[in-house]
């Protein structure tokens, strides 16, 4: 079948009765996400190799890492085959389970840095946290299944799934983790809009977030939190102290200028002037050493990741895969865009990995299980 | 729900994705931007701050200039020391600091609360900032800490320059010491300085190490080394080659080194010669004013200070009676005692007041208005001329001569042409002047005429003046040079660190005291008999055939009680020993001059060490004269003329 014009092409996607001549032409799309995941990956490996050669804790991790790639991709191949309709039956179970973890987290789990985000089994910590945000998404996409939200939402159509999601958050919020129950708030409130919410509802919103702001600064954050919010506005405030993660921060991603300082090059990574350079700061260490032309490439590759990832979500053929596909992409996005922003001084220091780039088993077991979500979305379309 | 048949929801997502892909361009635009900002537009100023994060000037100390004696032998030497530091961070990391501690405590033999103590102590400084916990390890300190280094995190060894003086306490008065520089002195220090001074620089602070600082302390240089995070210095050949292929190093200048004047196996001599007993001892080359030994007893090991002393060390040495940190040769002053009745008989034989033929007789004692004054000896010493009256130290010949003085400042003339009663110029600091008293001092000091009874306590040195040991030398060594006065000197030339010289000093007359012959003579055949002649006050360190000269003096800081003994008083009570050599006869080439403190006398308490100075002097500069075996045979040829060595004669003065 030949198609005339962009319209009709679209319009195609979502006929039930088109033939199969334009996906065999394009089969190779299906497994577009998958391939970028491994081009990022193994950017991130090289890097990580670069970031983890430094003589402080992170000495060595990358082992660590290929470990967790090689449960990943286990976890990959079980996740692509069955028909993803699986997870529609059992996203309740999924979010009752992972709620079960993050209790555990409490109860039995494993302090570090001053939060308790971990449990461990035998040798092997996993962050419940990190799992959380696909387990709401799948609870979000399964909800919201059935429901009709074309003229928008209202406060009280909003009040039952946002409970949902503020359990787990409340939860997260007491590990302390900022930074994955923020990633979690935008997810919600991507899919949300996405859904679309009734414009007074999301005027009224807005007024009471202006009003609660200063509230929740003052009473709801912590001395430490408060700090990291006033050193984002002006680094400068206390550049040896709390401002000092940012500026070095900044100092090692322009430092990298053009063409970078080269690999295992990067001395603000190497001489420890970078904190925590292996994991929510990998990217300052990827940008010292590749400059702008590397920093240019890894976000084109991000960019073409979103974009396939929003493409399963608007190719698929139910509301469940669509809004589960969407929820998966939204989630890399924010990660992206927030670590990215933190690392380059526009937004506030929140522990936010990197997806594929950051040192981390939990946080990349959860972006590998997205992306063989999103393959088997793509894949499973026509094979009903 | 599948979408198949529902139309309007399949509109309204598609309507969505626009607005997604809306948000999600904006959100890369603005990231991408963000870049160009940083990476781009400010990049050079980025990798600038990157390189000033990473890269420090740090200095590289010049080597201090040495010291050599005559010989071009190594006095004061710049040698490694080793200290043990922790660093609380890598202990407490470990975990196991409680273990590391006690193992630590073991091998260097300090308790384990006294280096938490120190640990305490820092505890407000960074916690990745060493702290000492011992300076100056021993070799197998070392070698056992090197040893349990993996076993103890955070325990370090590191080496420091120090200042050695090879002969450890010997002339250390002299050398002096070097220090931190202190954030007090530093504006003071760096008005007067070619170059500035940091904090904690070395800097000389007493004796040849501050009087020659400009000399001795070199250019420091400095290098461009990589740090981490947390200001270490990365030891890598990597490093190496990232910051060398940008700047290179300033090297450092050594220092100048000083060649010294001073003869090692003097300065061993009269420590010898000393043994336990306090002073000062210095010897003059009278030809030249050169200092040949100069030595302080106590005296002090340099080497403490070098890196900072322990605040307890110093307060032992500032608390210590016997002031071990005092140059005893040139910054305290006594009483000359006796050995001034040799310029008291110059001044009266070049004024004419007596000649070689005159004579008193000593009773005892002589009346003086109603007072007696008396002899040291109560026997009295019988007819003396000026000649016996030196030999036998003889007080009544000497009030005798001192009542023909019209006037004090007759004495006191010769005694300021021979140095007296003020600085010598010795090239060293804090010298002390002294006082000899003349009419117009007493005058303006107290208020009351001179009267003419203290002319004899002045004849005998037992009056108002004060004199430093180095002054006395000098005087005698005028006296025995024909009356020149020269400028003592210890440095004898400034020497390149390769060994060229760059400065030699030459010998600096001061002042001239026109001495007639005869008047020399006499005054030195007075010396001869001293030492050589039966009944002279220091005959019994008498040596056949070897030819030197001198007089005792006894200080007397106490009356002592008629039938007491000195050695019977309080330590602090006793008198003090003088004593001036010198030797050849013929002419002298040592002049040796010292005090030993509370010491009794000047015949017991400080002849023998003169003599063991002066004995070493002669056998190793005139060999061939003083062997042991040439000063045996001459003794036997003394036997055979009859000369018996008499019975000591005790209470000498």
């Amino acid at each position: 079948m030949t198609y005339t014009s962009m319209e009709t092409n679209l319009d195609q996607q979502f006929d039930p009765n088109r033939t199969s001549n334009y996906e065999e032409e394009f089969k190779w799309l299906k497994w577009v996400p998958l391939i970028l995941e491994i081009i990022i990956l193994t950017i991130g490996m090289i890097n990580l190799s670069s970031a983890t050669s430094v003589e402080d804790k992170s000495l060595g991790l990358w082992k660590n890492q290929l470990v967790s790639i090689g449960l990943g991709s286990v976890i990959t191949l079980v996740l692509m085959f069955p028909h993803y309709s699986f997870l529609s039956r059992l996203a309740y179970l999924v979010y009752m389970g992972n709620m079960g973890l993050l209790l555990a987290v409490l109860a039995i789990g494993k302090s570090s840095l001053g939060a308790k985000r971990w449990i461990s089994f035998g040798g092997f910590s996993l962050q419940p946290s990190e799992l959380m945000k696909l387990s709401i998404v799948i609870f979000l996409a399964k909800y919201f299944e059935n429901k009709n939200t074309t003229t928008g939402m209202s406060l009280k159509d909003l009040l039952m799934p946002t409970v949902f999601v503020m359990i787990p958050m409340a939860l997260i919020i007491v590990q302390p983790d900022l930074g994955t129950a923020m990633i979690i708030m935008l997810v919600y409130g991507s899919m949300l809009l996405f859904l679309r919410i009734h414009p007074k509802t999301l005027l009224m919103l807005t007024l009471c977030a202006a009003v609660a702001l200063p509230v929740v600064y003052n009473y709801g954050l912590k001395p430490y939190q408060r700090q990291r919010i006033v050193t984002f506005l002006d680094p400068m405030t206390d550049p040896k102290g709390a401002g000092y993660n940012s500026i070095q921060s900044m100092i090692a991603v322009g430092s990298g200028e053009m063409s970078g300082k080269g690999y295992k090059k990067g001395t603000q990574a190497h001489l420890n002037f970078l904190p925590e350079h292996h994991t929510d700061f990998i990217f300052s260490v990827f940008s010292e050493e590749w400059g702008f032309i590397g920093c240019g490439i890894l976000l084109l590759f991000y960019a073409l990741f979103i974009m396939s990832g929003l493409s399963v979500a608007y190719q698929s053929n139910d509301k469940f895969a669509t809004l589960l596909a969407y929820g998966i992409t939204s989630i890399f996005f924010w990660h992206v865009f927030v670590n990215m922003g933190m690392v380059m001084g526009m937004l506030p220091i929140v522990g936010v990995p990197l997806p594929f780039m950051s040192y981390g088993g939990s946080a990349l077991l959860t972006a590998m299980s997205g992306v063989a979500i999103l393959v088997n979305i793509a894949n499973k379309k026509y094979m009903f | 729900m599948s979408f198949i048949g529902n139309e309007e929801q399949i509109r309204f997502l598609q309507e969505r994705f626009k607005m997604i892909y809306g948000v999600l361009f904006i959100g890369l635009a603005v990231l991408l931007s963000r870049m160009v900002y940083l990476q781009l537009i400010n990049g050079d100023q980025m990798r600038q701050y990157a390189e000033e994060n990473r890269i420090k000037r740090v200095k590289i100390p010049a080597p201090r200039g040495m010291m050599f004696d005559r010989f071009n032998r190594l006095l004061i030497d710049n040698r490694p020391a080793f200290d043990v530091l922790i660093t609380p961070q890598y202990l407490r990391e470990s975990g196991k600091s409680k273990e590391v501690i006690e193992k630590l405590s073991k091998v260097i033999k300090i308790p384990v609360a006294e280096i938490e103590r120190k640990l305490n102590k820092a505890r407000m400084q960074a916690t990745f900032m060493p702290v000492s916990i011992k300076e100056n390890l021993s070799r197998d300190e070392v070698a056992e800490l090197e040893t349990w280094k993996i076993d103890m995190p955070g325990v370090q060894v590191e080496m420091a320059i120090s200042r050695t003086n090879l002969a450890k306490d010997i002339g250390s008065n002299l050398y002096g010491y070097i220090g931190r520089v202190s954030e007090p002195e530093l504006p003071t220090l760096n008005q007067i300085a070619s170059r500035k001074y940091q904090l904690d620089d070395s800097v000389g602070k007493s004796g040849l190490e501050k009087q020659y600082e400009e000399i001795l302390r070199g250019v420091d240089g400095s290098e461009l080394v990589e740090v981490d995070a947390l200001g270490r210095r990365i030891q890598s050949a990597k490093a190496k080659g990232r910051v060398l292929s940008q700047n290179p190093e300033e090297p450092s200048v050594p220092g100048k080194n000083l060649i010294l004047s001073i003869d090692q196996d003097l300065q061993d001599a009269a420590v010898r010669g000393f043994g336990d007993k306090t002073g000062g001892l210095i010897a003059i080359d009278p030809r030249t004013g050169e200092v040949l030994a100069m030595v302080s007893r106590p005296s002090f090991n340099p080497a403490e200070f070098a890196r900072g002393i322990d605040p307890e060390v110093w307060q032992k040495l500032l608390a210590d009676e016997a002031h071990p940190l005092r140059d005893k040769t040139i910054q305290d002053h006594y009483s000359p005692g006796s050995t001034f009745k040799a310029i008291t008989a110059i001044a009266a034989l070049e004024e004419g007041l007596i000649d070689k033929d005159t004579t008193f007789s000593c009773t005892g004692s002589i009346n003086l208005g109603n007072r007696k004054v008396r002899c040291w000896n109560p026997k009295g010493h019988g007819v003396m001329n000026v000649v016996s009256a030196l030999t036998h130290s003889c007080d009544v010949f000497f009030y005798r001569v001192a009542q023909k003085f019209k006037s004090v400042d007759d004495i006191a003339k010769y005694a300021m042409h021979m140095g007296l009663g003020h600085k010598t110029g010795i090239d060293v600091g804090r010298e002390v002047p002294g006082l000899f008293p003349t009419e117009a001092w007493k005058q303006q000091r107290f208020n009351v005429p001179w009267s003419p009874g203290e002319t004899l306590y002045v004849a005998i040195g037992q009056s108002f003046d004060l004199l430093t040991t180095i002054q006395l030398a000098n005087a005698y060594a005028s006296i025995v040079n024909g009356g020149i006065l020269y400028k003592p000197r210890v440095v004898k030339a400034i020497q390149s660190e390769d060994g060229k010289i760059l400065k030699e000093f030459v010998p600096q007359v001061m002042d001239r005291t026109k001495l007639k012959k005869e008047t020399i003579d006499l005054v030195t055949e007075g010396l001869w008999g001293v030492v050589n002649a039966p009944g002279g006050t220091a005959y019994w360190t008498h040596v056949p055939g070897m030819e030197w000269a001198g007089k005792t003096g006894t200080v007397q800081l106490m009356t002592q009680k008629e039938g007491s003994k000195c050695e019977n008083m309080p330590y602090s009570h006793r008198h003090h020993g003088v004593f001036v050599g010198y030797a050849p006869i013929k002419n002298p080439s040592i002049v040796v001059a010292l005090v030993a403190e509370h010491a009794c006398s000047g015949s017991h308490g400080a002849s023998p060490i003169a003599k063991e100075v002066i004995k070493t002097y002669l056998q190793k500069y005139y060999p061939d004269l003083y062997s042991d075996k040439a000063l045996a045979e001459r003794k036997e040829a003394e036997k055979k003329n009859g000369g018996a060595k008499p019975k000591v004669e005790t209470g000498g003065d």
